[in-house]
Protein backbone atom coordinates (compact mmCIF):
# COMPACT_ATOMS: atom_id res chain seq x y z
CA UNK A 1 0.00 0.00 0.00
CA UNK A 2 1.50 3.33 -0.98
CA UNK A 3 2.61 5.50 2.26
CA UNK A 4 1.61 9.18 2.41
CA UNK A 5 4.10 11.39 3.87
CA UNK A 6 4.05 15.02 4.58
CA UNK A 7 7.50 17.33 4.65
CA UNK A 8 6.85 20.72 6.19
CA UNK A 9 10.00 22.72 5.89
CA UNK A 10 10.69 26.26 4.52
CA UNK A 11 13.71 25.20 2.80
CA UNK A 12 13.52 24.12 -0.80
CA UNK A 13 16.35 22.46 -1.00
CA UNK A 14 15.53 20.21 2.23
CA UNK A 15 12.08 19.35 0.61
CA UNK A 16 13.96 18.53 -2.80
CA UNK A 17 16.06 16.12 -0.82
CA UNK A 18 13.12 14.29 0.89
CA UNK A 19 11.98 13.83 -2.28
CA UNK A 20 14.77 12.31 -3.88
CA UNK A 21 15.33 10.09 -0.97
CA UNK A 22 11.59 8.31 -0.73
CA UNK A 23 11.61 8.36 -4.95
CA UNK A 24 12.68 4.54 -5.01
CA UNK A 25 9.96 3.93 -2.77
CA UNK A 26 6.12 3.44 -2.89
CA UNK A 27 5.83 6.74 -0.94
CA UNK A 28 3.25 9.90 -2.50
CA UNK A 29 4.70 12.52 -1.30
CA UNK A 30 2.78 16.26 -0.15
CA UNK A 31 4.22 19.73 1.04
CA UNK A 32 3.96 22.14 3.15
CA UNK A 33 6.25 25.31 3.60
CA UNK A 34 5.69 26.41 7.01
CA UNK A 35 3.48 25.36 9.86
CA UNK A 36 -0.10 26.92 8.92
CA UNK A 37 0.53 24.76 5.41
CA UNK A 38 1.46 22.16 6.80
CA UNK A 39 -1.67 21.90 9.47
CA UNK A 40 -3.97 22.37 6.64
CA UNK A 41 -2.07 19.73 4.45
CA UNK A 42 -2.05 17.68 7.15
CA UNK A 43 -5.86 18.23 8.13
CA UNK A 44 -6.50 17.40 4.29
CA UNK A 45 -4.39 14.56 3.25
CA UNK A 46 -3.77 12.44 6.54
CA UNK A 47 -0.72 11.54 6.15
CA UNK A 48 1.05 8.52 7.79
CA UNK A 49 4.34 10.15 8.58
CA UNK A 50 5.17 14.32 9.17
CA UNK A 51 8.84 15.48 8.86
CA UNK A 52 8.55 18.26 10.61
CA UNK A 53 11.34 21.00 10.35
CA UNK A 54 11.45 23.35 13.38
CA UNK A 55 12.35 26.94 12.62
CA UNK A 56 10.36 27.78 9.77
CA UNK A 57 8.42 31.48 9.16
CA UNK A 58 4.93 32.21 9.95
CA UNK A 59 4.57 29.39 12.36
CA UNK A 60 7.03 27.01 13.91
CA UNK A 61 7.40 23.27 13.83
CA UNK A 62 7.03 23.33 17.72
CA UNK A 63 4.07 25.27 17.28
CA UNK A 64 2.38 22.96 14.50
CA UNK A 65 3.28 19.88 16.97
CA UNK A 66 1.24 21.55 19.71
CA UNK A 67 -1.42 22.29 17.54
CA UNK A 68 -1.59 18.66 15.77
CA UNK A 69 -1.51 17.43 19.25
CA UNK A 70 -4.62 18.99 20.25
CA UNK A 71 -6.77 17.72 17.17
CA UNK A 72 -7.90 13.58 17.54
CA UNK A 73 -7.69 13.49 14.00
CA UNK A 74 -3.86 14.14 13.76
CA UNK A 75 -2.78 14.42 17.39
CA UNK A 76 -1.46 10.14 16.42
CA UNK A 77 0.22 10.90 13.63
CA UNK A 78 4.09 9.83 14.29
CA UNK A 79 6.61 13.22 13.48
CA UNK A 80 10.18 12.91 12.78
CA UNK A 81 11.71 16.46 13.85
CA UNK A 82 14.30 18.27 11.21
CA UNK A 83 16.53 20.63 13.52
CA UNK A 84 19.99 22.26 12.57
CA UNK A 85 20.47 22.38 15.93
CA UNK A 86 22.30 19.23 18.00
CA UNK A 87 22.65 20.82 21.52
CA UNK A 88 21.07 18.82 24.87
CA UNK A 89 18.14 21.19 25.46
CA UNK A 90 17.10 21.09 22.03
CA UNK A 91 17.06 17.45 21.55
CA UNK A 92 15.13 17.37 25.51
CA UNK A 93 12.51 19.71 24.16
CA UNK A 94 12.19 17.66 21.07
CA UNK A 95 11.62 14.58 22.80
CA UNK A 96 9.20 16.42 25.59
CA UNK A 97 7.08 17.52 22.94
CA UNK A 98 6.50 13.61 21.82
CA UNK A 99 7.78 13.06 18.57
CA UNK A 100 8.74 9.98 17.24
CA UNK A 101 11.76 10.85 16.54
CA UNK A 102 14.35 13.78 15.28
CA UNK A 103 17.36 14.16 12.77
CA UNK A 104 20.08 16.68 13.04
CA UNK A 105 20.56 18.25 9.58
CA UNK A 106 22.87 17.66 7.94
CA UNK A 107 21.68 14.42 7.07
CA UNK A 108 21.69 11.65 4.32
CA UNK A 109 18.62 10.44 2.78
CA UNK A 110 19.58 6.96 3.45
CA UNK A 111 19.38 7.78 7.07
CA UNK A 112 16.10 9.48 6.93
CA UNK A 113 14.27 6.25 5.08
CA UNK A 114 16.21 4.06 7.95
CA UNK A 115 13.69 6.38 10.53
CA UNK A 116 10.68 6.37 9.16
CA UNK A 117 10.99 3.03 8.18
CA UNK A 118 10.78 2.13 12.69
CA UNK A 119 7.00 3.95 11.88
CA UNK A 120 6.25 3.01 8.40
CA UNK A 121 6.21 -0.20 6.20
CA UNK A 122 8.40 1.35 3.58
CA UNK A 123 8.02 -0.37 0.38
CA UNK A 124 10.54 -0.37 -2.92
CA UNK A 125 8.78 0.48 -6.14
CA UNK A 126 10.47 -2.65 -7.68
CA UNK A 127 11.96 -5.17 -6.36
CA UNK A 128 15.67 -3.94 -7.62
CA UNK A 129 17.48 -0.79 -7.16
CA UNK A 130 14.96 2.34 -7.85
CA UNK A 131 17.41 3.30 -11.22
CA UNK A 132 15.70 5.16 -14.24
CA UNK A 133 16.48 2.79 -17.16
CA UNK A 134 16.06 5.77 -19.29
CA UNK A 135 19.86 6.68 -17.95
CA UNK A 136 21.58 3.94 -16.52
CA UNK A 137 22.15 0.22 -18.07
CA UNK A 138 23.57 -2.49 -15.52
CA UNK A 139 24.51 -6.50 -16.98
CA UNK A 140 24.69 -9.70 -15.02
CA UNK A 141 27.16 -11.92 -16.72
CA UNK A 142 27.96 -14.38 -13.74
CA UNK A 143 29.51 -12.74 -11.25
CA UNK A 144 30.29 -9.59 -13.25
CA UNK A 145 28.25 -7.04 -13.05
CA UNK A 146 28.66 -4.44 -15.39
CA UNK A 147 27.78 -1.02 -14.68
CA UNK A 148 27.04 1.80 -17.86
CA UNK A 149 26.09 5.29 -16.71
CA UNK A 150 25.08 7.55 -19.21
CA UNK A 151 26.46 10.51 -21.20
CA UNK A 152 25.50 12.66 -18.37
CA UNK A 153 26.32 12.02 -15.15
CA UNK A 154 23.90 13.81 -12.57
CA UNK A 155 23.61 13.77 -8.84
CA UNK A 156 20.31 11.55 -8.95
CA UNK A 157 22.49 8.98 -11.27
CA UNK A 158 25.20 8.54 -8.56
CA UNK A 159 22.99 8.12 -5.91
CA UNK A 160 20.87 5.62 -8.12
CA UNK A 161 24.02 4.00 -8.39
CA UNK A 162 25.03 3.46 -5.22
CA UNK A 163 21.97 2.53 -4.06
CA UNK A 164 22.05 -0.56 -6.04
CA UNK A 165 25.17 -1.08 -5.74
CA UNK A 166 24.97 -1.46 -2.23
CA UNK A 167 21.52 -3.81 -2.34
CA UNK A 168 23.13 -6.44 -5.11
CA UNK A 169 26.38 -6.26 -4.78
CA UNK A 170 27.62 -9.06 -3.35
CA UNK A 171 24.78 -9.15 -1.51
CA UNK A 172 21.55 -11.15 -3.59
CA UNK A 173 23.14 -11.95 -6.94
CA UNK A 174 26.91 -13.12 -5.47
CA UNK A 175 28.52 -10.80 -8.16
CA UNK A 176 32.18 -9.99 -7.26
CA UNK A 177 33.69 -8.53 -9.88
CA UNK A 178 32.07 -5.35 -11.07
CA UNK A 179 33.31 -3.54 -14.44
CA UNK A 180 32.39 0.19 -14.49
CA UNK A 181 32.42 0.79 -18.12
CA UNK A 182 32.42 4.81 -18.60
CA UNK A 183 32.18 4.82 -22.51
CA UNK A 184 29.65 6.26 -23.12
CA UNK A 185 30.20 9.61 -20.58
CA UNK A 186 30.90 12.76 -22.58
CA UNK A 187 32.23 15.48 -19.77
CA UNK A 188 34.97 14.34 -17.18
CA UNK A 189 33.45 16.53 -14.43
CA UNK A 190 33.20 16.74 -10.69
CA UNK A 191 30.45 14.09 -10.78
CA UNK A 192 31.85 11.66 -12.69
CA UNK A 193 35.39 11.69 -10.51
CA UNK A 194 32.52 11.34 -7.35
CA UNK A 195 30.72 8.31 -9.51
CA UNK A 196 34.04 6.21 -9.75
CA UNK A 197 35.07 7.09 -5.90
CA UNK A 198 31.47 5.89 -4.63
CA UNK A 199 31.69 2.68 -6.91
CA UNK A 200 35.65 2.22 -5.85
CA UNK A 201 34.89 2.65 -1.84
CA UNK A 202 31.59 0.99 -2.06
CA UNK A 203 33.23 -1.93 -3.78
CA UNK A 204 36.11 -2.05 -0.97
CA UNK A 205 33.76 -2.18 1.55
CA UNK A 206 31.62 -5.29 -0.30
CA UNK A 207 34.86 -7.08 -1.38
CA UNK A 208 34.18 -6.52 -5.01
CA UNK A 209 37.08 -6.17 -7.66
CA UNK A 210 36.82 -3.38 -9.49
CA UNK A 211 37.85 -2.23 -13.37
CA UNK A 212 37.36 1.52 -14.36
CA UNK A 213 37.29 1.51 -18.77
CA UNK A 214 37.44 4.46 -20.26
CA UNK A 215 39.12 6.58 -22.86
CA UNK A 216 42.41 7.54 -23.51
CA UNK A 217 41.15 11.30 -22.72
CA UNK A 218 39.79 10.08 -19.85
CA UNK A 219 42.57 8.49 -18.41
CA UNK A 220 44.49 11.52 -18.75
CA UNK A 221 41.50 13.80 -17.32
CA UNK A 222 41.70 11.62 -14.48
CA UNK A 223 44.79 11.99 -13.46
CA UNK A 224 44.46 15.63 -12.81
CA UNK A 225 41.82 14.20 -10.01
CA UNK A 226 43.48 13.06 -6.58
CA UNK A 227 41.01 10.59 -6.82
CA UNK A 228 41.17 9.37 -9.40
CA UNK A 229 44.98 9.83 -10.48
CA UNK A 230 45.88 5.79 -9.29
CA UNK A 231 43.16 4.39 -11.00
CA UNK A 232 43.98 2.14 -14.22
CA UNK A 233 42.05 3.11 -17.18
CA UNK A 234 41.10 -0.41 -18.85
CA UNK A 235 40.24 0.43 -23.09
CA UNK A 236 37.66 -2.02 -23.28
CA UNK A 237 35.16 -4.12 -21.35
CA UNK A 238 36.65 -7.03 -22.33
CA UNK A 239 39.91 -6.41 -21.69
CA UNK A 240 38.38 -5.06 -18.19
CA UNK A 241 37.47 -8.74 -17.38
CA UNK A 242 40.25 -10.59 -19.13
CA UNK A 243 42.32 -9.16 -16.03
CA UNK A 244 40.26 -10.52 -12.86
CA UNK B 1 32.86 36.29 27.26
CA UNK B 2 34.80 33.81 29.51
CA UNK B 3 32.76 30.84 28.31
CA UNK B 4 33.14 31.52 24.89
CA UNK B 5 36.85 31.73 25.36
CA UNK B 6 37.13 28.37 26.23
CA UNK B 7 34.96 27.58 22.84
CA UNK B 8 37.56 26.17 20.60
CA UNK B 9 35.47 28.26 17.96
CA UNK B 10 37.83 27.68 15.00
CA UNK B 11 37.67 23.88 15.59
CA UNK B 12 33.78 23.61 15.61
CA UNK B 13 33.06 25.39 12.87
CA UNK B 14 35.84 23.70 11.24
CA UNK B 15 34.26 20.15 11.75
CA UNK B 16 31.06 20.93 11.30
CA UNK B 17 31.65 22.48 7.97
CA UNK B 18 33.68 19.31 7.14
CA UNK B 19 30.52 16.83 8.29
CA UNK B 20 28.32 19.21 6.41
CA UNK B 21 29.66 19.10 3.19
CA UNK B 22 31.02 15.86 3.43
CA UNK B 23 26.59 14.71 3.85
CA UNK B 24 25.12 17.00 2.08
CA UNK B 25 27.18 17.42 -1.18
CA UNK B 26 29.75 14.19 -0.48
CA UNK B 27 32.82 16.54 -0.84
CA UNK B 28 35.89 16.71 0.78
CA UNK B 29 37.16 20.28 1.73
CA UNK B 30 39.75 21.53 2.41
CA UNK B 31 40.08 23.82 5.46
CA UNK B 32 42.23 27.36 6.34
CA UNK B 33 41.95 27.84 10.02
CA UNK B 34 43.62 31.35 9.91
CA UNK B 35 44.27 34.08 6.73
CA UNK B 36 42.14 31.84 4.05
CA UNK B 37 42.56 32.95 0.83
CA UNK B 38 40.21 35.94 -0.36
CA UNK B 39 37.33 35.42 -2.31
CA UNK B 40 37.29 35.97 -6.16
CA UNK B 41 36.09 39.38 -7.40
CA UNK B 42 32.52 39.17 -8.84
CA UNK B 43 29.16 38.11 -7.61
CA UNK B 44 29.22 36.74 -4.62
CA UNK B 45 26.39 35.30 -1.96
CA UNK B 46 26.49 35.14 1.54
CA UNK B 47 24.44 33.12 3.65
CA UNK B 48 23.59 34.60 7.37
CA UNK B 49 22.49 33.27 10.37
CA UNK B 50 21.75 35.22 14.04
CA UNK B 51 22.19 33.85 17.30
CA UNK B 52 20.88 36.09 20.34
CA UNK B 53 20.54 35.53 24.05
CA UNK B 54 23.67 34.93 26.62
CA UNK B 55 25.82 34.69 23.42
CA UNK B 56 25.34 37.10 20.68
CA UNK B 57 26.24 37.60 16.88
CA UNK B 58 26.68 35.71 13.97
CA UNK B 59 27.48 33.50 11.27
CA UNK B 60 27.92 34.11 7.88
CA UNK B 61 29.01 31.95 4.57
CA UNK B 62 29.98 33.82 1.63
CA UNK B 63 30.98 32.45 -1.74
CA UNK B 64 31.17 33.00 -5.55
CA UNK B 65 28.64 32.34 -8.14
CA UNK B 66 30.76 29.62 -9.66
CA UNK B 67 31.04 27.52 -6.11
CA UNK B 68 27.64 28.67 -5.10
CA UNK B 69 26.18 27.02 -8.55
CA UNK B 70 28.27 23.93 -8.10
CA UNK B 71 27.46 23.17 -4.67
CA UNK B 72 23.36 23.85 -5.92
CA UNK B 73 23.97 21.70 -9.03
CA UNK B 74 25.11 18.93 -6.27
CA UNK B 75 22.88 19.43 -3.93
CA UNK B 76 19.67 19.32 -5.95
CA UNK B 77 21.24 16.64 -8.35
CA UNK B 78 21.08 18.64 -11.36
CA UNK B 79 24.20 20.52 -14.10
CA UNK B 80 24.93 24.02 -13.48
CA UNK B 81 23.53 24.50 -16.19
CA UNK B 82 19.87 23.52 -15.59
CA UNK B 83 20.06 26.22 -12.26
CA UNK B 84 17.25 29.20 -13.89
CA UNK B 85 17.32 32.28 -11.68
CA UNK B 86 18.61 32.50 -8.19
CA UNK B 87 16.16 31.26 -6.16
CA UNK B 88 18.05 27.56 -5.76
CA UNK B 89 21.15 28.94 -5.12
CA UNK B 90 20.08 31.18 -2.41
CA UNK B 91 17.85 28.72 -0.88
CA UNK B 92 20.89 26.14 -0.71
CA UNK B 93 23.52 28.96 0.59
CA UNK B 94 21.01 29.59 3.07
CA UNK B 95 20.31 25.76 4.10
CA UNK B 96 23.78 25.57 4.12
CA UNK B 97 24.57 28.74 6.33
CA UNK B 98 21.72 27.13 9.01
CA UNK B 99 23.40 24.16 9.53
CA UNK B 100 26.93 25.49 10.73
CA UNK B 101 25.15 28.38 12.20
CA UNK B 102 22.97 25.53 14.16
CA UNK B 103 26.08 24.05 15.39
CA UNK B 104 27.82 26.48 16.62
CA UNK B 105 24.89 27.55 18.56
CA UNK B 106 24.01 24.13 19.86
CA UNK B 107 28.08 24.64 20.74
CA UNK B 108 26.98 28.01 23.28
CA UNK B 109 23.83 26.07 24.28
CA UNK B 110 25.63 22.98 25.69
CA UNK B 111 28.01 25.59 27.45
CA UNK B 112 25.36 26.77 29.49
CA UNK B 113 24.52 30.26 26.93
CA UNK B 114 21.38 29.65 25.38
CA UNK B 115 20.70 31.38 22.50
CA UNK B 116 17.97 31.82 19.97
CA UNK B 117 18.73 31.24 16.37
CA UNK B 118 17.58 33.55 13.57
CA UNK B 119 16.11 32.44 10.24
CA UNK B 120 18.51 32.58 7.55
CA UNK B 121 19.04 35.13 4.92
CA UNK B 122 20.86 35.81 1.98
CA UNK B 123 22.98 38.52 0.47
CA UNK B 124 24.22 38.38 -3.07
CA UNK B 125 26.18 41.34 -5.06
CA UNK B 126 29.31 41.82 -6.77
CA UNK B 127 30.63 45.00 -4.58
CA UNK B 128 29.30 45.12 -0.91
CA UNK B 129 30.96 43.70 2.54
CA UNK B 130 28.73 42.44 5.24
CA UNK B 131 29.84 43.85 8.67
CA UNK B 132 28.53 42.90 12.71
CA UNK B 133 27.88 45.98 14.66
CA UNK B 134 29.70 45.51 17.74
CA UNK B 135 31.41 42.76 17.21
CA UNK B 136 34.25 41.66 19.61
CA UNK B 137 35.58 38.31 18.82
CA UNK B 138 35.85 36.96 15.19
CA UNK B 139 36.62 34.12 13.32
CA UNK B 140 37.57 33.87 9.72
CA UNK B 141 38.18 30.27 7.89
CA UNK B 142 38.41 28.88 4.71
CA UNK B 143 36.51 26.60 2.55
CA UNK B 144 39.06 25.24 -0.35
CA UNK B 145 37.28 22.80 -2.89
CA UNK B 146 39.67 22.15 -6.07
CA UNK B 147 39.98 25.62 -7.50
CA UNK B 148 36.92 27.39 -5.26
CA UNK B 149 36.91 28.85 -1.80
CA UNK B 150 34.58 29.77 0.54
CA UNK B 151 34.45 32.30 3.80
CA UNK B 152 32.64 30.80 7.37
CA UNK B 153 33.00 34.08 9.36
CA UNK B 154 31.87 33.74 12.93
CA UNK B 155 31.05 37.00 15.15
CA UNK B 156 30.45 37.12 17.87
CA UNK B 157 29.29 40.58 20.28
Amino acid sequence: MTVKILTVDDSKTIRMIVKKAFKPFDVELVEAENGVEGLAMADKTKPDLIILDITMPVMTGIEMLAKLKEQDSLKDIPVIMLTAESGKENVMQIVKMGVKDYMVKPFKGEQLIDRASKFLDIRRLDDGPSLDKEYHHILLDGDICVVTPPDKISRGVMLEVDEFFKSKANQKTGVSKLVLDLGKVAKTNVNLIELVVVVIKNAQKEKVHVRVVGSETQAEEFKGFQETSDIPIHPSVAEAKSTF
Amino acid sequence: MNDLQTLDITTCVSNTVVQVFDTMLSMAVEIFPENPPPLPDGLRYVGSVAFAGDATGSVSLEMSDAFARLLTANMLGMETEEIEGTEEIEDVIGELSNMIGGDVKSRFCDRGLPCELSVPSITSGSNFRIEQVGTMHRELIGIGFQEYIAHVQVCIK
